[in-house]
């Protein structure tokens, strides 16, 4: 048994427990949020399913979606980020249950990781630079950019090093800790409110829509 | 001092109240969603009109959901200075103002186009409530709440003011109809349909009460108009004020149920619509004994089932459609309309873009009655004037009292030369 798995497991432990308490904590906050909802009087004229199903689909496309459609740019940098942190976390948790896929998972997927890392930076520099984003700003949205950053860039440099596997998993227990405290818990009301939305234009026969046209 | 510290204490607890209550159900999911991306900015028209930070929408919304923080996350409670989470302290509180009536008309444009999916409109609502319950109303719309709550309608205009208005209208239609049979009946029993109208059309808008009752006569419909609660808007919901919301809601209901109608149609009005058709029952926490339409639904029924027939050619000029946010957007009436007016004007061209997508006008969320803000609701219809400018029309139509105001405004201010009117007249003057 090699040094490394000595060190390993109790972060393992460390990082099941951060995972659990983010979980944990976002179930709690959602359904908090709910607060036992309210029930809809008003005789729907459409489908909330056809409408959820729309939300997520149709109206997320540039035709349908002004924001997207009129910064295409901004948008793709966006998503690059989110990709990367998307993996890096992905290859966290199978360190987790398969550290050779992770191992596997993270080699393959270092050079997307790495422009995620420059899409990160690009962020936090045009929130400090741009005019409505500061307004709009609080020091929680520049950490939660460089908190993420920093995962990237510790994902990015990971090897086979123990080292490496190590200050890396320990970093991502401290993450998934903030995930449900500050600006990141949006990975999970982004998906709710985007799907009560979808619901409510679904029931008001609004969504879907065939039309949606370019400015 | 002290008593101030003491009411300033009872405003917070007060707002503080209601803007949990306002948030309880799914309105707390989109106070804990924006990721501040900063791409809906261009999807406002206010924005659009005049470009700086305090016309974003999604800091406009941060305004909101900053308060929100202070009391319903814990980052909010203990490091509120990490969040930017703030005090609803009466001072936060009257800049509040300018920010949820003053820069926002609840359109929601940009909540259909966030990246996100984040609904700002009912985020701004939701400020609205506070603001409301704590009696920071802009004088203009408290005043518009008050004489609807008092008098039964937004510009206190009597029952017997109602009854000869509707008297001379019916005269002048047998005239124009050769028809001793028209009528305008106000307050009838057993008829089918109860007609609410905006008061305006009775006050300023004459042509448009007109115009219904001749499509109703035409159509051989039995339908009246109520006595009392006739008014089709609800100033509550522009003011955030769900209470009066509510009360303006159950009159309607109430009478309807009196005088034994089968249904109710709502006349040409974007928020009107919205508030009765989707949020009336849930202010009332019941489901309508009775079905409700809009004008434009019962419109489109009578012209394909033949019950009026319609001449295009007599509507030669080009014409093309505003969609009403309440209307379209949130109300899921977006296709009538077109139909009717494909039916009923021969030149018919579509502004770009239009139905979810149109831009608000500028003229909603009771910007109308708040005079203070004047010189930014016309300004902020300029990307409306250009839209309309772009389609070459000589009449634009528009299902909404609200949004005609605005946009006789506009075509005054950019010169644009087009005369306003509402779907009903177009079909009116179609009557073959």
């Amino acid at each position: 048994m090699g040094v490394s798995s000595l060190v390993l497991d109790p972060v393992k432990v460390l990082v099941g427990l951060a995972v659990l308490w983010a979980v944990v904590a976002l179930a709690y906050q959602v359904l908090a949020a709910w607060g036992g909802g309210r029930a809809d009087y008003s005789r729907r004229a459409g489908s909330a399913a056809r409408g959820v199903a729309f939300s997520f689909t149709v109206a997320m496309t540039p035709r349908h979606k002004e924001s997207v459609r009129r910064h295409p740019a901004k948008f793709a940098i966006g998503v690059v980020m989110h990709v990367g942190v998307i993996l890096s976390l992905l290859g966290v948790l199978l360190l987790l249950v398969w550290p050779a896929a992770a191992h596997k998972v993270l080699s393959l997927s270092r050079p997307v990781i790495a422009l995620s890392l420059v899409a990160g930076l690009y962020l936090l520099v045009r929130r400090a630079v741009s005019k409505d984003l500061r307004a709009m700003s609080a020091p929680d949205d520049y950490m939660a950019i460089l908190a993420t950053c920093v995962l990237l860039a510790l994902a990015s440099v990971y090897s086979s090093y123990s080292v490496g596997a190590v200050v890396c998993m320990i970093y991502a227990a401290l993450l998934f800790v903030y995930l449900p405290l500050g600006k990141l818990r949006h990975a999970v009301f982004c998906f709710v409110a985007r799907g009560d939305l979808g619901r409510r234009l679904g029931r008001r026969g609004t969504y879907p829509s065939a039309t949606g046209r370019m400015v | 001092m002290a008593a101030r510290g003491e009411q300033g204490r009872r405003i917070t607890e007060t707002a503080r109240e209601t803007l949990g209550q306002s948030v309880r159900g799914l309105g707390a999911y989109h106070m804990n969603a924006c990721v501040k991306c900063g791409l809906c900015a261009e999807t406002c028209h206010i924005y659009q009109a005049e470009p700086e930070p305090a016309n974003h929408p999604g800091v406009k919304a941060s305004k909101v959901i900053d308060h929100y923080r202070r009391y319903h996350t814990f980052l909010g409670k203990y490091l509120p200075g990490l969040v930017g989470a703030r005090d609803l302290s009466p001072d936060a509180l009257d800049q509040l103002v300018d920010v949820v009536y003053g820069r926002c008309t609840a359109c929601g444009r940009c909540s259909l186009h966030c990246s996100i999916g984040l609904d700002i409109a009912a985020v701004i609502r939701a400020g609205r409530n506070v603001l409301a319950a704590v009696g920071k109303v802009p004088e203009g719309l408290q005043r518009t709440v008050d004489n609807q709550i008092e008098t039964g309608n937004q510009m206190a205009i009597t029952e017997e003011e109602l009854k000869s208005t509707a008297e001379w209208l019916a005269g002048d239609l047998r005239l124009e109809m050769d028809d001793d049979g028209v009528e305008i009946p106000i307050g009838a029993k057993g008829r089918r349909v109860l007609y609410l109208v905006n008061p305006r059309e009775v006050k300023f808008f004459p042509l448009s009460l007109m115009a219904a009752a001749g499509v109703f006569h035409a159509a051989g419909e039995r339908w009246t108009i109520p006595s009392k609660f006739y008014d089709v808007t609800n100033y509550g919901f522009y003011s955030g004020d769900d209470p009066a919301a509510r009360e303006l809601t159950r009159r309607v209901i109430e009478e309807a149920e009196s005088l034994g109608v089968e249904e109710i149609i709502l006349s040409e009005c974007g928020h009107g619509f919205r508030s009765f058709r989707w949020e009336g029952p849930n202010w009332m926490e019941q489901e309508y004994p009775v079905r409700m339409r809009s004008v434009l639904e019962i419109l489109e029924e009578y012209i394909d089932s033949g019950r009026v027939k319609v001449d295009p050619e007599k509507n030669a000029d080009r014409v093309t459609l505003h969609d009403p946010c309440n209307l379209v957007r949130w109300g899921g009436i977006s296709e009538p309309q077109r139909r009717v007016l494909k039916k009923v004007v021969a030149d018919f061209v579509e502004m770009t873009p239009n139905r979810k997508d149109s831009y608000c006008c500028g003229g909603g969320g009771g910007m109308l009655s708040m005079s203070e803000y004047g010189e930014r609701r016309v300004m902020s219809g300029k990307i409306k004037a250009e839209q309309i400018r772009a389609t070459g029309a000589k009449i634009v139509a528009t299902p909404c009292h609200n949004c005609a105001d605005q946009l006789i405004e506009i075509s005054k201010k950019y010169q644009l030369g087009v005369e306003i009117q509402a779907v009903v007249e177009l079909v009116y003057n179609a009557l073959a």
